[in-house]
């Protein structure tokens, strides 16, 4: 289970699996996610109905999608000798050519993702550690 | 070189050392080592825990010592007689308030000049009667001859003719 850290409209993903590689996914891996939790935007969504989601969402639960992770709990060792590791596990969800649907993001995400060829995804990252 | 201070502990972490942690909420802590990693995980308090220069500043540990140090490195200042001044003579001048002191150091002054003056006075005189004794010498008609003007002995008189 991953939080989803963009506002494409999921809040938790389920990893189904890590795409190209037979282990434990790390930060700037691309994996195929189920969303499992939506996320619900703004004040105006929730004081209408709670059955229906804002329109805003670009996913529904349940949605089959990809994913690049950006954050693990399981801790990174650097070429320059430092390790990193984060409090949670999280992903940014990606079409099938590799563009993040969502427009923005919260929370840093890990500089690994430079060296993996996801600039996209560390442009729209308010930090990178 | 950059280096980090613990934010357990306070230790310093040299690169290649150490450990990043990057909390859900994007708070940044650094520890030295497994052992403040896992106190901080914990959710341990550093002010009680011994060791910690958090509790070592609140427990003013180790600051005395420096103090101390320091006092003793400072260059003591003392008097003591010099060449033409006794210690006595030196501390009866910087006991002086500081108008007695620049009144006697132009007291000082005057009379050092009154004395140039008499003694140039009494040189003038002394020149002058020279001068004076030099004219007359020269009115009485004398005969003088040049080497006798110089200061040589005078010539024996012939005592046969």
């Amino acid at each position: 289970m991953l939080n989803v850290i963009d506002n494409s409209g999921a809040a938790l993903a389920e990893c189904i699996q890590v795409l190209k590689m037979k282990r434990a996914a790390s930060i700037g891996d691309r994996i195929v996610i189920v969303v499992q939790k939506q996320r619900s935007f703004g004040p105006e969504t929730a004081s209408s109905s709670k059955s229906t989601v804002s329109s805003a969402n670009k996913v529904r639960r349940g949605d089959i999608r990809h994913a690049v992770v950006v954050r693990t709990a399981k801790q990174v060792q650097r070429k320059d000798g430092s390790v990193v590791k984060f409090g949670d596990n999280a992903c940014v969800l990606i079409s099938k050519a590799g563009e993040p649907i969502g427009t923005r993001l919260s929370g840093v995400v890990g500089r690994e993702l430079r060296e993996r060829g996801w600039g996209k995804v560390l442009s729209l990252a308010p930090m990178h550690l | 070189m950059r280096t980090y201070d613990d934010t357990f502990s306070g230790q310093k972490i040299y690169p290649g050392k150490g450990k990043l942690f990057v909390r859900s909420d994007s708070k940044i802590f650094r520890f030295q080592n497994g052992k403040t990693e896992s106190l901080f995980l914990q959710r341990k308090n550093p002010r009680r825990i011994a060791w910690t220069v958090l509790c070592r500043r609140q427990r003013r540990k180790g600051i005395s010592e420096e103090a101390a140090k320091t006092r003793r490195r400072r260059a003591v200042k003392s008097q003591r007689a010099v060449v033409g001044a006794s210690l006595d003579v030196i501390k009866e001048r910087r006991s002086q308030r500081p108008e007695a002191r620049t009144a006697a150091r132009a007291q000082a002054i005057k009379e050092g000049k009154e004395k140039k003056a008499a003694s140039d006075s009494v040189k003038k005189a002394e020149k002058a009667k020279n001068a004076g004794k030099a004219a007359s010498g020269q009115s009485t008609g004398r005969v003088i001859n040049k080497q006798g003007a110089k200061g040589a002995s005078a010539k024996p008189r012939p005592t046969t003719k």
